[in-house]
């Protein structure tokens, strides 16, 4: 199958819209992240593109096809739960058969794919135990081989590592994306943690409120966020936003002015900057520590300015100023980001440093 | 400290479960004992006890060499046995598990509202007194054509008028009963399928399963448990009821149970004839099979969580 | 790569997606519809009878019991019903569902209007308002003066059944408030006692408890009936009550207690509120049990100097007025009327009873 499309797609729970009008589409092989926060829509995009919910509105296609009214057993979508949804009363092996039940294989055939499976996702020697016998990495891994094992269209991924404890999550995260790479099979993970959606997908669909945000590279969504939603959830720690006023004489915060390039159309703006941008160089915009907290490899400060509160990085894993200290804050034009307040759109072409 | 702790822990003891303990050892435990001196006396109207003696036992069972057992069945108690072992499996089988299990998956897998509906109307029977129920059932199946059972056969398919009471006494009381069974069993099953987590459902689904596949691989296994326990807990509370088979037959030799058996024998309303003994002897019977399924429920029981130690140590 | 191409590569060719999508959307009608079809027909043989003596009671005249206005009803009814059905299925939109029901009902009860309007009367319930009914029907020398007014076995019915849904209740709460959360010596004996006992229904035991109730000479009392009926299901209720402590998290009581409260200040002000679905559940069930109790009431000699409902319906029926149909279906609906207005209304909290303790 070559394409998946979702088209004006809304969903209404009573009066309210999970989701809201998205359109997107995705190329065969693609690995897909929808981020969000909790209750944005992204589960629920899911399951309609898994059959399981029917869209209020608009088409969902598949190789361009409607398959809105196609029940979700004629699919042929493999899914992962976040709770990985084993069936309790059938053993390892059993559960990953389950599939190939309803696709009338024969048996040895069905059982040598099964081990040809297992094998890939590295449960070869669990397959005789029942799931409540498994660690949560392990079911991970009999949900995932259950879901590939059909040779699906899609495979869809539902915040599949947040049961998951730090380590096993960070080797997860390789073992899925391997896979998914072997296989070369469609895919859409949904998530609310930006690290899981900037270093597995090719691309990430940042929603929030039953809308699409932003869509596009990891890269660009760090460097470009077309939103103020899309530039605060993604990066921690999170981007300064300073809410100010733009003029025909430069970017004005408060009580400073600080210098811009581009359009100057006088409006209300918000400067983005992230933290790792903001440097305590001796020169700038003078400042007071109010915190410093010790990340291990570097340190955050939060500073107290004319600007407002700002945080910023050393990369210092001890504290190198103490609360109270003066500093001076800078930072380049080209880090700069700003934000048409009322819009809530990124403004091309503009640019402000200090 | 120690002191005004164990006081209070024992005022605790006492509000707490003091009342249920009286009332249980007085109306459930001390009955038992009652009932096991009783079944070996003479007993009758007079509410006195004469002798000690199983010559009631004597009119249930009579010795015989013939028989493996030592033993043969008179035919009152044979007669009953058999109606009790017939009214139960029929009423246990087709109403209280089966449709049961049938009006559960049927009314989940509506939407709530709707198969909220049905489940009201089937809860119906169990809501209205039990008096009205009877009534209602011997209107219905009036032999005349002024029962609505008649009126329907007759004009409404052509066919002659049934005296079910007389002809189907043991249909009569299985439906009658059976009715109000399977409401249990529905209220029941309908809470177990919906504490199924519904990702389950959602991945069954997603792997092909149609309708009954679900029902096979994902529900029924679920359900084995409350199955057990519906099965254990209506045999036996279909073999100790009466109520509904004495307001609807009264008497009547056709379907005189066991327990119907030890009440007419003793406390029924105009016709129980107080002979108390014969009656506490065939309870004997029933509680024999009372504590059997106890010990089965036993094993349906999930011991540790009932168990489970409580958290705070402080009384 | 070929090896876990063959694993995991979807068939190149693409299914016909619009022949699936048409094969669901007749399935997903044909399920619904036979479901429907299916618990509706299974529910005609519960709801007509039902509906059969709403009717008598306010259509039958002295005599003879007249089911032609049953027929007529229905007649009226059912085209209703299914054309409402019909609407709802042809209009998803809320509002159209709103008209149409509307539309359904006025028809409903305009065809009624018309059809049985006439034989429609109050005539039956006559008995709610005097006081002598039985010397009306038969005269003074054959009544002999003993049937009381139906108010009468009303209160007494109330009376039974509420004190004994008070009491079951009050002693379920605390017993299964203290099993769940107390430690003490004999605690899982207790319990396991308490899981044999849920086997001996009262209805096993009647000849026993008959003989506890006589010596200690309860017999023909309001009290003896109030007594049985509270252990009546009592090991049952424990067990739900128990359930539903132990489902009301550890932290609020623990969090109490460093505030300063005692445990019985716990238990009062922050364990109880949180269990009172179970509460409610256990009454209505205890209520309803209490309000339609026969076998007890007569076998413990009540009904020899107190009324109560079942005992007054039954007596209405079979000895009274056995062919006065009307009346005696006046008071079948009468007596049924407070345990399905209770059933109604808190519906909603018999659903969360599950089973304690079985295996899941």
């Amino acid at each position: 199958m070559a394409r998946v499309e979702l088209q004006n797609v809304t969903k209404d729970w009573g009066t309210a819209k999970a989701v809201d009008d998205i359109s997107l589409s995705l190329e065969q092989g693609e690995f897909a992240a929808v981020l969000g926060p909790s209750g944005c829509g992204k589960s629920t995009t899911l399951f309609m593109l898994a059959g399981i919910y029917m869209p209020t509105r608009g088409d969902i296609l598949f190789d361009g096809a409607r398959v809105n009214d196609v029940e979700a057993r004629d699919r042929n979508v493999g899914i992962v739960f976040q709770s990985y949804a084993l069936y309790p009363n059938m053993t390892v092996l059993q559960n990953i058969l389950f599939p190939l039940r309803f696709k009338k294989v024969p048996k040895a055939e069905a059982e040598k794919s099964a081990r040809e499976i297992a094998e890939l996702v590295e449960i070869s020697s669990l397959l005789d135990r029942k799931p409540s016998q498994l660690s949560g990495g392990q079911q991970q891994r009999v949900a995932l081989a259950r879901a590939l094992i059909k040779k699906p269209n899609l495979l869809l991924l539902d915040e599949p590592l947040s049961n998951l404890d730090a380590t096993l999550r960070l080797s997860m995260r390789m073992e899925i994306r391997r896979i998914q790479r072997e296989l070369g099979v469609t895919t859409i993970l949904v998530t609310h943690d930006q690290i899981e959606a900037m270093t597995m997908a090719d691309r990430i669909i940042c929603m929030n409120a039953g809308r699409i945000e932003q869509e596009g590279t990891p890269e660009a969504l760090y460097t470009r966020p077309e939103t103020v939603f899309a530039a605060s959830f993604i990066g921690s720690p999170p981007i300064n936003l300073l809410p100010g006023e733009l003029t025909a004489d430069g970017l004005r915060i408060g009580e400073t002015l600080l210098a811009t390039r581009g359009e100057t159309n006088a409006r209300s703006v918000k400067l983005g900057i992230r933290p790792e941008h903001v440097v305590a160089n001796g020169h700038g915009i003078p400042a007071e520590i109010i915190s410093a907290e010790a990340l291990g490899r570097e340190t955050l400060y939060t500073a107290r300015s004319a600007l407002g509160d700002t945080r910023f990085l050393e990369a210092t894993s001890a504290p190198k100023y103490k609360a109270g200290e003066q500093v001076r804050l800078s930072f380049d034009a080209a880090h700069s980001i700003l934000f048409d307040a009322e819009r809530d759109r990124r403004l091309e072409g503009v640019s402000a440093h200090a | 400290m120690s002191a005004s702790s164990s006081y209070r822990q024992a005022t605790n003891f006492a509000v707490f479960l003091g009342p249920a303990l009286v009332f249980l050892l007085a109306l459930l435990v001390a009955p038992i004992i009652v009932d096991l001196v009783v079944a070996f006396t003479d007993m009758a109207q007079t509410v006195t006890i004469n002798e000690f003696t199983t010559k009631q036992f004597g009119k249930l069972v009579h010795a015989s060499d013939d028989s493996w057992l030592g033993f043969e069945l008179r035919g009152t108690f044979y007669r009953a046995l058999s109606l009790t072992a017939v009214f139960v499996f029929l009423t246990l089988t087709i109403f209280n598990v089966t449709f049961g299990l049938i009006l559960a998956l049927t009314t989940t897998a509506l939407p709530d509202r709707l198969g909220a509906f049905f489940r009201a109307v089937w809860l119906l029977p169990r809501m209205a007194p039990s008096v009205v129920y009877a009534l209602l059932w011997i209107w219905v199946v009036d032999p005349t054509e002024r029962g609505l059972l008649n009126q329907l056969l007759v004009h409404g398919f052509g066919m002659a008028p049934v005296n079910m009471a007389l002809n189907h006494p043991m249909a009569l009381i299985v439906i009658s009963n059976g009715f109000i069974g399977a409401s249990m069993g529905m209220l029941i099953l309908t809470s177990s399928i919906r504490s199924i987590p519904q990702h389950l459902f959602h991945a069954a689904r997603a792997d092909g399963a149609g309708s009954l596949s679900v029902i096979r691989h994902v529900v029924l296994p679920a359900l084995r448990w409350p199955l057990s326990y519906i099965t254990v807990f209506q045999t036996l509370a279909l073999l100790v009821s009466f109520e509904y088979i004495f307001l609807l037959m009264g008497s009547s030799r056709s379907t005189m149970t066991m327990a119907m058996l030890a009440y007419t024998k003793t406390l029924a309303p105009g016709i129980g004839s107080g002979q108390y003994a014969y009656g506490a002897a065939i309870t004997l019977i029933l509680i024999v099979i009372g504590m059997v399924s106890a010990l089965l429920l036993y094993r349906l029981t999930n011991m540790k969580a009932l168990l489970a130690k409580p958290r705070i140590e402080v009384h | 790569m070929s090896g876990l191409q063959r694993i995991a590569r979807p068939a190149a060719a693409s299914p016909d997606w619009s022949r699936l999508a048409v094969r669901a959307r007749r399935l997903g009608a044909l399920r619904r519809w036979s479901l429907v079809g299916f618990l509706t027909l299974v529910s005609i043989p519960i709801l007509l009878p039902f509906f059969w003596v709403v009717v008598i009671s306010f259509s039958a005249r002295t005599g003879g019991v007249d089911s032609a206005v049953l027929w007529r009803a229905c007649a009226v009814l059912v085209p209703c019903v299914l054309g409402y059905a019909a609407a709802h299925v042809l209009f998803p939109a809320r509002q159209h569902r709103m008209v149409s029901a509307v539309v359904a009902t006025a028809v409903a009860v305009a065809g009624l209007w018309l059809l049985v309007g006439s034989d429609l009367h109050l005539d039956n319930y006559r008995f709610l308002v005097s006081p002598n009914l039985v010397e009306e029907i038969r005269g003074a020398a054959t009544a002999g003066g003993q049937f009381p007014w139906v108010w009468n076995a009303f209160f007494n019915s109330l009376a039974v059944a509420a004190t004994s849904m008070a009491a079951k209740v009050t002693i379920a709460t605390l017993a299964g408030y203290y099993l769940s959360r107390f430690a003490f010596r004999g605690r899982s004996l207790f319990l396991q006692s308490l899981l044999i006992l849920e086997v001996f229904h009262p209805w096993m035991l009647t000849i026993p408890i008959f003989l506890v109730i006589f010596w200690v000479g309860l017999l023909n009392t309001l009290s003896a009936p109030i007594l049985v009926l509270t252990v009546i299901d009592l090991p049952f209720f424990i067990f739900i009550m128990k359930g539903f402590f132990d489902a009301v998290p550890w932290d609020i009581e623990m969090s109490a207690m460093t505030d300063g409260a005692t445990r019985r200040q716990a238990f009062w002000h922050v364990v109880l509120p949180q269990a009172y679905g179970g509460i409610i559940a256990i009454s209505v069930l205890g209520f309803i049990r209490g309000w339609e109790e026969y076998v007890f009431v007569t076998a413990l000699r009540t009904g020899n100097s107190y009324w109560v409902m079942s005992t007054y319906l039954y007596y209405v029926a079979e000895d009274v007025m056995g062919v006065d149909y009307g009346l005696v279906a006046a008071v079948s609906v009468f007596y049924m009327l407070p345990s399905l207005l209770l059933y109604l209304f808190l519906q909603k909290y018999l659903t969360q009873l599950t089973l304690g303790g079985v295996k899941g």
